[in-house]
């Protein structure tokens, strides 16, 4: 009884710091400022900076300045948890999270057993949000599932693709979300076939028992589906090029970027979805302003296309704060959970009660072509992926 | 005919990082009774040796944009001299110290290592690409393979060959292979233990940077973790093959490179995400049947 006292008791201890400021509007950052996931979480970060500074430049959110409290999950899961219940002491009245689900979590569980919404900076995992956290949690990037979908769908009527090979690196849920996306897509295509399957670990030195059975095949597949993320997937590129193998080569989001193109000279057919173009050729010129601006910021310029949901993700909050009038959780969910096709600078964006995560997202198509990335082609898969497929 | 070929020259390529590997490994353990697991930093150290330290995306290639004739003689010195240095700075003080508490500063060594690259570089995996000319396909037995693999297979043999003779022919090798048998014979008998040990250790090293060299062209990536799962196998690979057995650690590790192969082709697609379980189940099968190692170093058997 005693302890649980002490817990209600610390709990209030929370609640009035977090309510009792009226001046100002606070953002918690509980992300990794050192570590492993610092490289994945500061590009975001940076990108949400801007839009901040953009709404206090504009006169602020319901009139107040929006501040921001940070707190170092030094990529370490029990720090996470730390560095959330230190961002809500602070006053915190949205708690933002690394990047990866498993990294996110424990300080996500905290923002969400203080009732106060988190929003994970581009986790691609269902459980980033209502499944893995609970109701007050969000996502601001697309579904892993939605890219692998993407690119099939895209192949097949854009590139006439009807043989596809699957190769499913097994490290991680992103990788085979990827991958489930694909699979879901596939048997919805007239005439497409899969001829074969591998997997493979991102950490494996060689691939080329992997590579032999592809080249075993009586003909070479129009697609190789590569459902993998860094730094596994420049390796296996390397190493399916290396061995004269020409299939066109279709991925995630988590290869985009040209920092890597160096380690395959001269790469061609080979495709990612982007939710915004990092090469100065995105449809959209506000999103080419917005890279220079992250450049004036931050001093260099996007390396990936991750940059984005950090900045998608105050966008849309700012706008159900400024709908529901209040910073308080309940009106601000409810106002989240209203938008329907939501337009941001990077594409429609939708929440309901049932998925605070997108199952169906306009992509860009970027292709490499001698070593050069660029925009192609956009698509929108044709229908949202039911969640009960992406919970299995 | 192709297809069988195409599987063993896979299986000889991977079982030649593994061997090399194992064989750092054993080198070590010959003759001073060291689990090195700072092994695999090593390699991982001499990849971002020839990159520029920053923290930016886009790697900033270094001494990666030498010709090879100069490239392969920087990274080998990089990988001997670094692996000397830790002799002398850490393990020579834990000469007389019981093996637990080496492998514990082995372990030690590695995350400093690692922490330092990770302070210089981030941890975000660099790009690099090293000797393009190696990627290309070639035509061989009916194969088709790229060149880097053939070469692997190459080094690796000229590299055991080349060993063999050092420890066979020399004065040197002579001496290295008594302090494996004896440490403390050999050195009654006038072996410099001193200069054994870090003739071990710059070999080791220079084998470790052999490893970053052709993983570093294979995969075109330098990752703080990247030494950790060629470390992780060949040392199982110098267990089975007994350990301070230089000639089991090499057979062991292409065993397992085989083996490893082999699985990936036979297994059926669902089982073949737990192909390593496999792979491990093997190694338990031959620590049961001879726990002793394949071919275990006369050195380290309890003497009645």
């Amino acid at each position: 009884m005693k302890r649980l006292t002490a817990i209600l008791a610390a709990t209030t201890c929370l609640a009035t710091a977090a309510f009792a400021d009226d001046e100002r509007i606070i953002v918690g950052f509980a992300t990794a400022e050192t570590g492993f996931m610092q490289a994945y979480d500061k590009p975001a970060q940076d990108a949400a900076m801007i839009r901040i500074s953009e709404i206090n430049e504009a006169g602020g959110l319901l009139g107040k300045q929006i501040e921001v409290v940070n707190a170092d999950t030094k990529t370490d899961r029990a720090e996470g948890a730390k560095a959330g219940l230190s961002v809500i002491d602070q006053g915190a009245d949205m708690v933002v999270v690394s990047c990866d689900y498993d990294f996110g979590a424990p300080a996500a569980l905290a923002a969400e057993s203080s009732g106060l919404i988190s929003f994970f900076l581009c986790a691609e995992s269902i459980k980033a949000g209502i499944q893995g956290v609970g109701p007050n949690s969000f996502s601001a990037s697309v579904l892993a599932a939605v890219q692998g979908a993407t690119m099939a769908e895209w192949s097949y009527n854009k590139k006439g693709a009807r043989t596809y090979y699957r190769l499913l690196d097994t490290w991680t849920e992103y990788n085979k979300g990827i991958c489930d996306g694909f699979d879901y897509m596939l048997p919805k295509l007239a005439d497409a076939k899969l001829v074969g399957e591998d997997t493979f670990l991102n950490e494996d030195a060689s691939i080329a028992a992997q590579i032999t059975r592809i080249k075993s095949l009586p003909e070479e597949p129009d697609a190789i589906m590569l459902c993998t993320m860094m730094p596994g997937a420049v390796s296996a590129i390397k190493q399916i090029r290396a061995a004269g193998i020409n299939s066109m080569i279709l991925n995630g989001s988590g290869v985009d970027g040209s920092y890597w193109l160096s380690a395959v000279p001269d790469l061609s057919n080979f495709f990612v979805p982007v939710q915004g173009s990092i090469y100065g050729d995105d449809p959209n010129p506000e999103v080419t302003a917005f890279n220079a601006k992250y450049k004036e910021v931050t001093g260099g310029d996007p390396s990936t296309q991750y940059v984005y949901p950090g900045y998608v993700m105050i966008d849309v909050w700012a706008k159900a704060v400024e709908r529901a009038g209040t910073t308080e959780t309940s009106a601000v969910v409810a106002e989240l959970e209203k938008m329907n096709g939501e337009p941001t600078l990077f594409g429609p964006r939708t929440f309901t009660s049932e998925l605070h995560h997108q199952n169906q997202a306009r992509y860009l198509i970027v292709e490499t072509n001698a070593g050069k990335p660029g925009v192609v082609d956009e698509w929108t898969i044709s229908e949202p992926i039911p969640v009960a497929d992406l919970m299995d | 005919m192709g297809g069988l070929m195409q599987v063993v020259f896979d299986a000889l390529s991977l079982g030649s990082l593994y061997a090399l590997g194992a064989l750092g490994i054993a080198l070590i353990f010959g003759v001073m009774r060291l689990v090195n697991f700072a092994h695999g930093d090593v390699i991982a150290f001499c990849v971002f040796a020839l990159l520029w330290p920053s923290v930016d995306a886009v790697a900033i290639i270094f001494a990666g944009n030498l010709p090879w004739y100069l490239l392969i003689p920087f990274a080998l010195a990089v990988g001997a001299g670094l692996s000397v240095l830790s002799e002398v700075v850490v393990f020579r003080r834990f000469r007389r110290a019981n093996p637990a508490t080496m492998m514990i500063a082995s372990f030690a060594l590695g995350f400093v290592i690692r922490y330092f690259l990770l302070m210089l570089f981030s941890s975000r995996p660099k790009s690099i690409s090293l000797l393009p000319e190696l990627s290309q396909p070639v035509e061989i037995l009916g194969a088709r393979l790229p060149l880097l693999q053939l070469i692997t297979i190459l080094v690796t043999i000229t590299v055991l060959i080349g060993l063999t003779a050092f420890l066979r022919r020399t004065r040197f090798g002579l001496e290295m292979r008594a302090a494996a048998e004896n440490f403390t014979m050999a050195r009654m008998l006038g072996v410099r233990a001193n200069r054994v040990i870090m003739g071990a250790f710059a070999l080791s090293g220079a084998l470790a940077a052999a490893i970053a060299l052709i993983l570093g062209s294979q995969t075109g990536t330098a990752n703080i973790m990247m030494g950790a799962s060629v470390m992780l196998m060949a040392f199982i690979a110098t267990v089975i093959g007994g350990m301070g057995s230089l000639a089991g650690a090499v057979i062991a590790g292409f065993a397992l490179g085989a083996i490893a192969t082999v699985m990936q082709v036979i297994l059926p697609p669902d089982a073949r995400a737990f192909r390593d379980a496999f792979v491990y189940g093997a190694v338990i099968l031959v620590l049961i049947f001879r726990p002793q190692g394949l071919l275990s170093a006369r050195g380290t058997k309890e003497r009645v």
